[in-house]
């Protein structure tokens, strides 16, 4: 049975974790423990300046830490 | 009724697939067919890609290790080569050979650039 997830792959998503740490990207694939495949990926530390980290290529999320997941989002405002 | 009374009613427009609605469907449809073949890349296909390469693993605690990825298992336990410790995004330490224990490790990425 498709899941809610399996609609995102190909798409841009912003997922936050647990901690004060967002990252942006366009999702890949993923498996049964939510962890992430993404790629062209954009690292956010929300802290009062906003830092932010770009990365390229891809990577592999630990999915252990990600609280909410939001399709097509581009991240913080910053 | 003719084909051409049903071609307009269908949107596509008088240029058949390539002009006005028929373009939009062909585009939607063609989409589709690349987000699906294109790339569904799954975590282990990912894993068995990048040993060999450079990469960066980024712990829970923040701390950041860029070396050449040895090997890894299904736990995220990972082995780095000639690996550089980095704190705050400070150089902190150089190992010959790393050891990352995965339940401590936040992301895995490769490195086409720097930050």
């Amino acid at each position: 049975m498709p899941e809610l997830v399996d609609k995102c792959i190909g798409s841009r998503i912003h997922i936050v974790m647990k901690s004060d740490k967002e990252i942006v990207g366009t999702l890949l694939g993923f498996d049964d423990f939510v962890n992430m495949v993404l790629e062209d990926v954009t690292e956010f530390e929300i802290t009062p300046e906003g830092r932010r980290i770009t990365k390229l290529d891809q990577i592999l999320l630990n999915g252990n830490n990600i609280t909410m997941l939001v399709p097509g989002g581009e991240g913080p405002e910053v | 009724m003719c084909w051409q009374e049903l071609w307009e009613r269908r949107g596509c427009g008088s240029g058949g697939y390539y002009t006005g609605g028929g373009r939009q469907r062909l585009d939607r449809f063609l989409i589709r067919i690349v987000k699906m073949s294109l790339r569904k890349q799954t975590p282990s296909d990912f894993l068995k890609q990048i040993i060999g390469r450079p990469v960066v693993v980024k712990l829970n605690s923040g701390v950041d290790y860029r070396g050449v990825l040895a090997c890894l298992d299904g736990y995220m336990n990972i082995a780095l080569e000639q690996t550089e410790e980095y704190v705050n995004g400070q150089l902190k330490n150089k190992y010959g050979d790393a050891f990352i224990r995965g339940n401590n490790v936040l992301y895995i990425s490769t490195q086409k650039r720097r930050m």
